[in-house]
């Protein structure tokens, strides 16, 4: 059986593993390397409904109508967790019953459901003890803003921490400001590690918990273990903006075991027209120099993104549409799409998405499948605005997931 | 060969005019700065000399207009991983080549000239080939080259060839299979026709297996060595030649090639990095196929005979930066794992270092060695006696640093055939 799933982000990436792992030949076309490093590399399921939300697969049930979880099911939320804290065990953990409540790069705390084991020990009780460690040479850091941000936050278990920062000379290359990512390749290195342990470990005070940016190794999941084993104290990392090393960390992974599982990537080129007959999609082009390319196969998966990668895209006249297969949109037709009031509710423009059935085929008008061989994953999904309640990585996890099957027990 | 150090005019569409004012300007406005470019940089990673993709390409061209005015430019190596890797569609590696031409327009250095010119190099080399085999692995000669021409003492050089395959291809006899599927066009490129002579024979004989006629036209340079070293005008002139070249062989013929990174310029590289718009390059881009990929493209159809020898042992592959920017995945690891018993590990790794002429200069040997010294390690680690890669710069590089034999892919699939 021959698959094909446009898009490397999240939900690209986890149904082309679980398509690859149930026997189908796949081949994955990406205009770029997916937007994952972009993100904290934690994976969110429902982190606002807008109250905070403590228990992510409880809210999940609790949807209804034309939300994204509603469509796919809190089944498919349990089963796609699941298979990635199996797929990825060095790198996620975390409970569907108990969102972790984390420390941000500006001090806020964010809820998330599956995180990195380097992250967890900032998930704070009230009168724990933190100091926040930044280095001086690497730039968007800053611990006294994350400190003096957190230490006034009640925390969502009641009670705040108190929480106090240094900042400590660490250059690893000659320049005034290091990315985190040249942090991160520095640490990798165990001699480096050992330097850097020497520097923060004079700053510490008994007891305390060590908030660090995310920077603790980028290819060795075990780096940030030695680090604590050499300071002595419990740490936690801080995701900080792009670069993101645990954003990298989740991408390069994905993308590892789905190439030792057989997939065929081909990187670089936008997906951009289609051929059907017969209400089916027989092949996809992909706008390579000169002529374009094609590549036929029995399903495909269209994982693209929505607004921010161009899968979805709005003329200057408010014509929405789908830009490969030009999709029949749910919720394009609001008025208005924007409104003018920036602190205002919600904008109905982020709901525009594809209407997918219960099997993750995109619907039309009637509720009838649009191609009988198409299903569609992630972003591109009609319905919730994912960063404001977040919830996109687990819509994009369930629904790859939910594709992945429905194309695996039809096509067997 | 035409003079490049006018000023670009603004009513000039190709060439340094083209570089000045066109093209990426298009795409630049597509950057939302997301970084990503920067994490898979080679260069950046290495050297704070370059100061990574996103600030020299999208940032710094909005404060061009004509010359740079921040020289670390000169430092990117041009091996398009920025391009491949941005999800906004970017031409951030285009961008950063037109403006590192014209950075160098009025002060084109003599080495920069003179190591575009490949043809000239196989064509002297050839009757000689003991001999420079001799001068090239001569240190004092070596370290007169280095401090005249700027081309470092322990680069790696092409290894002259006593026959080229011109002569061989005319000379063997003839073959006796009669073709069953029709002909094909062979273009093998200057270090395909004189230094990497036995890849073009490999493929000629893997391709009479198939069943196929193999043409070959009289062709020369695609011109790639001059386009990455800013030298515009030259370029174009010769990859407008070898079209006329490749096209006098039949309008319609598939045209492969083994050398990826002469494939890479006669489908992209001349349109989107030097704006030539010409509809014989659009013909030749359009038909000519990478090895690899055309075998590949085969095996989809069913059409590929998979009767291999087994070939019990462990290779590493590496997939070059030229390869991998043409959208076609990595078709020879798809290929090799027809074959029984072989196990092809691919290298994951970005880039060798070389960049084609990169890796050679003085000022940037040093550079290029850090890119590939994790692909060098893997490679010993993999297999120290047998690497292989699809381009001919990148397997001088692996070999000379890595000191492990390094060949095309081809020649597994070639003696996997039973071929010799």
């Amino acid at each position: 059986m021959r698959t094909i799933v446009i898009g490397a982000g999240l939900a690209g990436l986890v149904a082309a593993n679980r398509l690859a792992a149930g026997g189908a030949q796949v081949t994955l076309l990406s205009k770029g390397i997916g937007g994952l490093q972009l993100g904290q590399g934690t994976i969110d399921v429902l982190g606002y409904t807008p109250e905070r939300v403590t228990n992510p697969i409880r809210s999940v049930q609790a949807l209804t109508g034309t939300h994204p979880y509603a469509r796919i099911g809190a089944e498919r939320v349990l089963a796609g967790l699941a298979y990635l804290k199996e797929l990825l065990p060095d790198l996620l953990v975390g409970d569907p019953e108990a969102n972790y409540q984390l420390p941000t790069a500006v001090g806020a705390i964010r809820p998330t459901c599956l995180a990195q084991p380097s992250m967890v020990a900032g998930n704070l009780s009230s009168g724990e003890r933190v100091v926040i460690v930044g280095l001086r040479q690497l730039k968007d850091f800053h611990p006294q803003l994350v400190a003096a941000n957190l230490v006034r936050t009640d925390l969502p278990g009641g009670g705040r921490a108190k929480v106090r920062h240094v900042l400590v000379d660490f250059p690893v290359r000659e320049e005034v400001d290091s990315s985190a990512l040249t942090y991160a390749r520095a640490l990798d290195d165990a001699a480096t590690r050992e330097r850097f342990a020497r520097a923060v470990i004079a700053h510490l005070e008994t007891d305390e918990i060590v908030g660090l940016p995310a920077v603790l190794g980028v290819r060795d999941p075990q780096a940030w273990r030695h680090v604590a084993e050499k300071l002595g104290h419990p740490v936690f990392e801080i995701p900080l903006p792009p670069p993101s090393v645990p954003g990298i960390r989740l991408n390069e992974a994905l993308t590892a075991k789905a190439k030792a599982a057989g997939v065929r990537f081909v990187q670089g080129t936008r997906t951009v027209s289609f051929r059907a007959s017969g209400g089916k999609v027989d092949a996809v082009t992909i706008a390579v120099e000169p002529a374009g390319r094609e590549f036929t196969a029995d399903a495909f998966v269209l994982a693209a993104g929505g607004f921010e990668s161009g899968a979805l895209d709005m003329d200057s006249h408010g014509t929405v549409r789908e830009t490969l297969f030009g999709l029949p949109l749910e919720g394009a037709d609001a008025v208005p799409l924007l409104h003018g009031d920036y602190w205002g509710g919600e904008q109905p423009l982020f709901n525009v998405g594809v209407a997918v059935g219960k099997d993750l085929k995109p619907l039309d008008a009637s509720g009838a499948p649009v191609y009988a061989n198409l299903w569609a994953a992630g972003g591109i999904i009609a319905g919730s605005a994912g960063w404001a309640e977040k919830s996109g990585d687990g819509i994009a996890v369930a629904s790859a997931i939910g594709a992945a099957d429905s194309i695996l027990k039809e096509l067997a | 060969m035409t003079e490049v150090n006018d000023r670009p005019a603004t009513h000039d569409r190709t060439g340094l005019g083209f570089a000045g004012h066109e093209l990426s300007r298009a795409s630049l406005d597509a950057c939302v700065k997301c970084t990503i470019c920067e994490t898979m940089c080679p260069v950046s990673a290495v050297t704070p000399l370059f100061t990574g993709p996103k600030f020299v390409g999208p940032q710094a061209e909005r404060f061009r207009n004509g010359e740079s005015v921040d020289h670390s430019l000169d430092y990117c190596s041009s091996c398009g991983t920025c391009t491949l890797v941005c999800p906004q569609g970017v031409q951030i590696a285009e961008l950063n080549s037109q403006a590192r031409a014209v950075m160098k327009a009025d002060h084109m250095p003599l080495r920069d000239r003179l190591i575009g010119q490949t043809t000239l190099m196989g064509k002297v080399m050839t009757p000689v080939a003991p001999l420079a085999r001799w001068a090239l692995g001569n240190k004092a000669i070596r370290t007169v080259m280095e401090a005249t021409v700027k081309v470092h003492r322990d680069a790696p050089m092409p290894p002259a060839q006593s026959q080229s395959f011109e002569s061989w291809f005319a000379k063997r006899p003839k073959p006796t299979k009669v073709p069953t599927r029709g002909a094909l066009v062979f273009f093998h490129g200057c270090a395909g026709g004189y230094f990497e002579v036995e890849t073009s024979k490999k493929t000629v004989e893997v391709l009479e297996h198939l069943g196929y006629e193999v043409l070959v036209p009289r062709q020369g340079c695609c011109g790639l060595a001059q386009q990455s070293n800013g030298l515009f005008d030259g370029a174009t002139a010769s990859v407008l030649k070898l079209c006329d070249d490749l096209r006098s062989s039949g309008k319609d013929l598939t045209i492969i090639s083994s050398s990826g990174s002469c494939t890479g310029m006669l489908k992209h590289e001349a349109h989107e990095i030097m704006g030539v718009s010409d509809e014989r390059l659009k013909d030749v881009g359009t038909r000519i196929r990478d090895t690899m990929e055309f075998l590949l493209d085969l095996y989809d159809a069913g059409e590929l005979p998979t009767d291999f020898l087994p070939m019990p042992m462990t290779v590493p592959y590496h997939a070059p930066c030229q390869l991998k920017s043409q959208g076609i995945g990595k078709p020879a690891l798809e290929v090799l794992r027809l074959i029984p018993e072989l196990t092809v590990v691919d290298s994951e790794k970005v880039c060798c270092g070389i960049a084609g002429t990169y890796g050679l200069k003085k000022e940037k040997y040093d550079i290029a060695q850090a890119v590939g010294r994790p692909l060098f390690d893997m490679v010993k680690a993999t297999n120290p006696e047998l690497a292989l890669c699809d381009t001919e710069t990148c397997r001088w590089q692996i070999e000379q640093s890595s000191g492990v034999k390094t060949v095309h892919p081809i020649w597994m699939v070639h003696a996997a055939y039973g071929l010799g």
